[in-house]
């Protein structure tokens, strides 16, 4: 099992990266929340025991490691609250150069340094 | 605007700031009077740091230098500055900075001038530099002002570090920043010099000397109230205040006084001979402050009985009578409309008379002749190196035949001959400061023994010792006269002679040009700016650089520790059991959907995988016995595929269409598969290595389930959440709360553009 | 806009999707839930609203526009618990009663102050979901 959970963490991590090395903003919002899931789940199997939900009356034996539970549950909230933002950050993008695309953007924006260098040399 | 608006708003301002200038004056002069004073308050106890400060003979000196002239400057900027703006076509109430900036730069040289502890040293010496930063570069329009003000905030800057080093090596060694304890402990070593000589070195540059005076011509593209308080009395001041301060330190190493020896008499006269050169008037008066506070540091590396209190002598008469010049400059500029340079000007005697009679008293005392306290402080100065032997006499004659020679060009070229300027009248408020500063050094020069007791006060602070000199004029052939006389003979003979020696003086400045300390500069500058440009572009060209910067020495630490770790039994299959069947299914299932998402071409295809990405991980979290994980994810699932699908619709099908067909740059097809392999191995290996060791200890988990019914709870998760780690989740919801308003703001229309 | 049938739907299960959230919340301290998923089940109702009628014609039928405001009240009230303690001397976020103490019960719900903070994080999420889903229509109705 130790294994297999391992073999998850590591496919969500590696399609993670794989996104995040993709120009397409969205794309990388997607590997970072990939990425998350990937840290969410590793969180989650390292805890101490498996076994039956933490809540009372305990019944069939042990229950399982609570506190790696509410540590998930408090990176899943905080992961959420930061890929809304990221999200919202690319409309921004979109918004203010019209492409969320990052290799047109260096381009705008090196064409736009050179811009601002010429200016500053002709005043 | 007009010329009566610009009268009428150089009012209060000004005059409060000049007389904020007077009461620190009055206050200073009344202090020492009473015999000084100190404060001495703890600042960080745990560092060492105290707030300490003490108004002691040498503090005086700059106190009242500081203050004295302040009143000066601030005086003959009332009518200046509404000019100067004027002339630039700028608004009125850019005064406010400079005015601000002028009371900044004066309080910081009065604590400057009263700290008693290195660290408080350090950052008064600071606040000098980043005040004189903002007040070179007033005319911030102008990129000659811009390059003027970073070279300065450089030169100073990056040498004032040498102090902060300094300072540690001593605190290191004997243990405290403060000086009088350390020169109570430091006793002569390696540390000692090495320190001393970092301390000496930063106020070397602080004082403009050789090779390191560059800055201070180039700061002239200041306006003329700042060269005048800054360049002259103030800021340039301050090298050879730190000197003297830290004079018991310098004084052990004979190798760091031989030093100050060499670049005193080099600054004298690479600061003379370039004087001579000079057309532009303020460009003069700058490398006539390089050359003064050459002697003074000359005076310094002396060493001897009376040579610190020469020194402060010698800062007195300067700092006034500099000013004065400098002010002289900037009223001759005014009245003629612009003109700058000796060549231009000529004749100003007569429209002129009291900016002539002043300028001619400061120029008089700068080269020392009778009647002025300039001839007093030169009397010291010629003792002080006939002390030490012949050879630094002839020096000390040779500096003051250059001062003479330039001195008289400036006065001469510009208040005599023919009349070669139309000139306006000046307000009195520009030409009673220029009378007043010239005065001062006539009544000084009258009755010298308040100034000779202040600086053998100032002396005593430095030695540490009875430093007492006594001046007056003495009418015999003694040394110091023949010395004196000897240098107006050969400096009258310079001016004569100075139309044959332009050309080789000429030269010699193109020469210092070409190879000078200013081309090393430049060419460091322009090497950092290629550094900074190079990695600029990197970082603009390509997002993924950046980040990569980050993630790839990370990723390579945790490799390294992955193949440092032995690995036997360090990882673990674990047991699969029949019932587990759930979570294996959904384990699958998460794993297709995460490949799936890398497949995704359509952004609605990507945010549907996504999702089941998602609710798969929730089943595996029910399977895991974590019904409350499970749950939140579902939740936050289900919302953020919404405002996925939600963000997507606010663009035009168009942008995402060209997103979809995954378009990759050539070298990219292969290298991102194999980068995402990489990482997924690598994130695989730790997880599996994480996982097969569970820490043996229950730790605090079975403690937390017995707690649970204590806290009135039957969910331990909740219990947790609220209750035992509750500042976690108050820490999480401020998070959320601010993530909210960084969205409400970002997609609120037409802000942030 | 979309069927009758979905309009249905959605005005139908508003008022048991915000009963489930309440039940959520006040469960939470006996059972699956806590305020955060009340808050994410209470904004999933209101989400489906948007959705269905559109930005203008939910928000004319609900007091929504309030809600973002709603946020911040949670994050002060979360604050308040967290600091009061502080102010007797105790470590902040000590809850009220003590452990072992009688509770004063409402029915099941046990009248502590960790379920106020569990209020304050509900009001705080779902007053930032909707302020967000609120933002993304407008935004939306200014890009058409």
């Amino acid at each position: 099992m130790t294994f297999l959970l391992a073999l998850g963490v590591g496919v969500l991590f590696g399609a993670g990266a794989y996104l995040l090395l993709k120009p397409d903003l969205f794309r990388i919002v997607v590997g970072i929340v990939l990425i998350a899931n990937a840290a969410n789940l590793a969180l989650l199997a390292s805890g101490l025991r498996r076994g039956r939900s933490p809540i009372y009356p305990l019944e069939g034996g042990e229950p399982s490691d609570p506190l790696v539970q509410a540590m998930a549950i408090t990176a899943i909230v905080i992961g959420f609250a930061v890929t809304a933002l990221l999200l919202s950050l690319a409309y921004r993008v979109y918004a203010s150069s019209r492409t969320v695309d990052l290799d047109e953007l260096s381009q705008a924006e090196v064409s736009r340094e050179r811009e601002l260098e010429r200016e500053e040399v002709s005043v | 605007m007009r010329r009566t608006d610009v009268v009428a708003s150089g009012g209060r301002l000004p005059a409060a700031t000049a007389a904020l200038a007077t009461a620190m004056l009055v206050a200073a002069a009344a202090a020492w009077a009473a015999g000084g004073g100190a404060v001495d308050l703890p600042w960080a106890p745990s560092l060492d740091l105290r707030l300490h400060f003490r108004l002691d003979g040498l503090a005086t000196v700059y106190v009242l230098l500081a203050t004295g002239v302040g009143v000066a400057v601030f005086a003959f900027s009332s009518r200046y500055l509404p000019l100067h703006l004027q002339h630039q076509r700028r608004p009125q109430s850019d005064a406010v900075r400079f005015y601000g900036l002028l009371v900044l730069f004066m309080v910081a040289m009065v604590g400057l001038a009263t700290a008693q502890d290195l660290v408080l040293l350090f950052v008064f010496w600071d606040l000098t530099a980043i005040a004189s930063y903002f007040l070179i570069a007033y005319d911030r329009h102008e990129a000659e002002s811009r390059w003027a003000a970073l070279m300065a905030l450089l030169v100073t800057g990056v040498s004032a570090v040498l102090l902060l080093i300094g300072a540690l090596l001593l605190h290191a060694k004997y243990g405290t920043f403060s000086l009088p304890d350390l020169f109570e402990r430091t006793r002569p070593s390696g540390t000692a010099t090495l320190a001393a000589a970092l301390i000496a070195l930063a106020a070397l540059a602080k004082s403009a000397q050789v090779p390191l005076h560059f800055w201070l011509p180039r700061a002239m593209a200041a306006p003329t109230p700042v060269s005048a308080y800054l360049h002259s009395a103030a800021m340039v001041a301050a090298g050879v205040l730190l000197i003297g301060r830290a004079y018991p330190l310098l004084e052990q190493s004979r190798l760091v006084l031989d030093g100050l020896i060499g670049v005193g008499v080099a600054s004298m006269m690479v600061g003379g001979l370039l004087a001579l050169t000079q057309d532009d008037l303020k460009r003069l008066l700058a490398y006539s402050t390089v050359s003064q506070y050459g002697y003074v540091v000359f005076l310094y590396g002396l060493g001897g009985r009376i040579a610190a209190s020469a020194a402060a002598f010698y800062v007195l008469a300067h700092g006034i009578s500099k000013s004065a010049l400098f002010l002289t400059a900037g009223a001759v500029t005014e009245a003629t409309g612009g003109r700058k340079r000796l060549s231009q000007l000529g004749g100003l005697a007569r429209p002129l008379p009291v900016v002539a009679a002043g300028s001619a008293v400061a120029a008089a005392t700068v080269a020392a002749l009778p009647l002025t306290v300039g001839f007093f402080a030169d009397e010291l100065f010629f003792k002080a190196a006939l002390e030490r032997g012949t050879f630094f006499a002839a020096i000390a004659v040779c500096a003051a035949a250059l001062t003479f020679a330039y001195l008289g060009r400036f006065w001469v070229g510009v208040f005599l001959g023919s009349r070669s300027a139309a000139s306006g009248r000046l307000p009195r408020a520009m030409v009673l400061p220029v009378a007043c500063l010239g005065g001062l050094a006539v009544v000084g020069g009258v009755v010298p023994s308040p100034v000779a007791q202040l600086a053998g006060e100032a002396g005593e602070a430095s030695v540490l010792a009875p430093a007492a000199v006594s001046v007056a004029y003495h009418l015999d052939l003694r040394a110091e006269n023949v010395m004196a006389l000897a240098a107006w003979a050969g400096g009258a003979a310079v001016l004569l002679g100075s139309g044959r020696l332009q050309g080789i003086l000429t030269s010699f400045a193109r020469v210092g040009v070409r190879v000078g300390p200013e081309r090393l500069y430049d060419s460091i500058v322009a090497a950092l700016n290629r550094v900074s440009d190079a990695v600029h572009d990197l970082e603009v060209r390509d997002l993924r650089t950046r980040v990569s910067a980050v993630l790839v020495p990370a990723g390579a630490l945790v490799v390294a520790g992955l193949l440092a770790t032995p690995t036997a039994a360090a990882y673990v299959m674990g047991d699969v059991y029949v019932r587990d069947i759930g979570l294996l299914l959904a384990l699958l299932l998460v794993i297709a959907c995460a490949l799936g998402v890398t497949a995704a071409r359509q952004h609605l295809t990507l945010a549907l995988a996504l999702a089941t990405v998602g609710y798969g991980l929730a089943a595996v979290y029910a399977f895991f016995g974590a019904p409350d994980v499970a749950l939140v994810a579902v939740l936050v699932e289900s919302v953020f595929a919404l405002l996925l699908l939600g963000v997507f619709s606010l663009l035009p099908p168009a942008v995402l269409r060209r997103e979809a067909r995954l378009s990759t740059r050539r070298g990219r097809r292969w290298r991102d598969p194999l980068v995402a392999v990489i990482s997924g191995c690598v994130a695989f290996l730790l997880a599996w290595g994480a996982l097969s060791r569970p820490t043996p200890d229950e730790g605090v988990a079975a403690q937390q389930t017995e707690l649970a019914p204590a806290a009135h709870a039957n969910d331990v998760v909740t219990a947790i959440l609220a209750d035992f780690r509750a500042l976690d989740t108050l820490v999480e919801v401020t998070v959320v709360a601010v993530a909210f308003a960084g969205v409400a703001s970002l997609l609120r229309r037409g802000r942030l553009r | 806009m979309t069927s009758l049938l979905v309009q249905a739907v959605a005005r139908l299960s508003l008022a048991p999707m915000l009963v489930i959230a309440a039940a959520v919340l006040v469960k939470g301290y006996a059972d699956v839930g806590d305020g955060f998923s009340a808050g994410v089940i209470a904004a999933l109702a209101i989400l489906l609203q948007y959705v269905t009628f559109g930005r203008e014609t939910a928000e004319r039928r609900l007091p929504l526009v309030r809600l973002p405001a709603a946020a911040f009240a949670g994050l002060l009230v979360a604050l308040a618990v967290a600091l009061v303690p502080v102010l007797q001397g105790d470590p902040p976020l000590t809850h009220l009663p003590a452990p072992g103490a009688e509770v004063t019960k409402l029915g099941t719900l046990e009248l502590i102050t960790a379920v106020a903070f569990d209020v304050a994080v509900f009001l705080l999420v779902v007053g930032a979901v909707v302020g967000i889903i609120h933002a993304v229509a407008t935004a939306e109705e200014d890009a058409r």
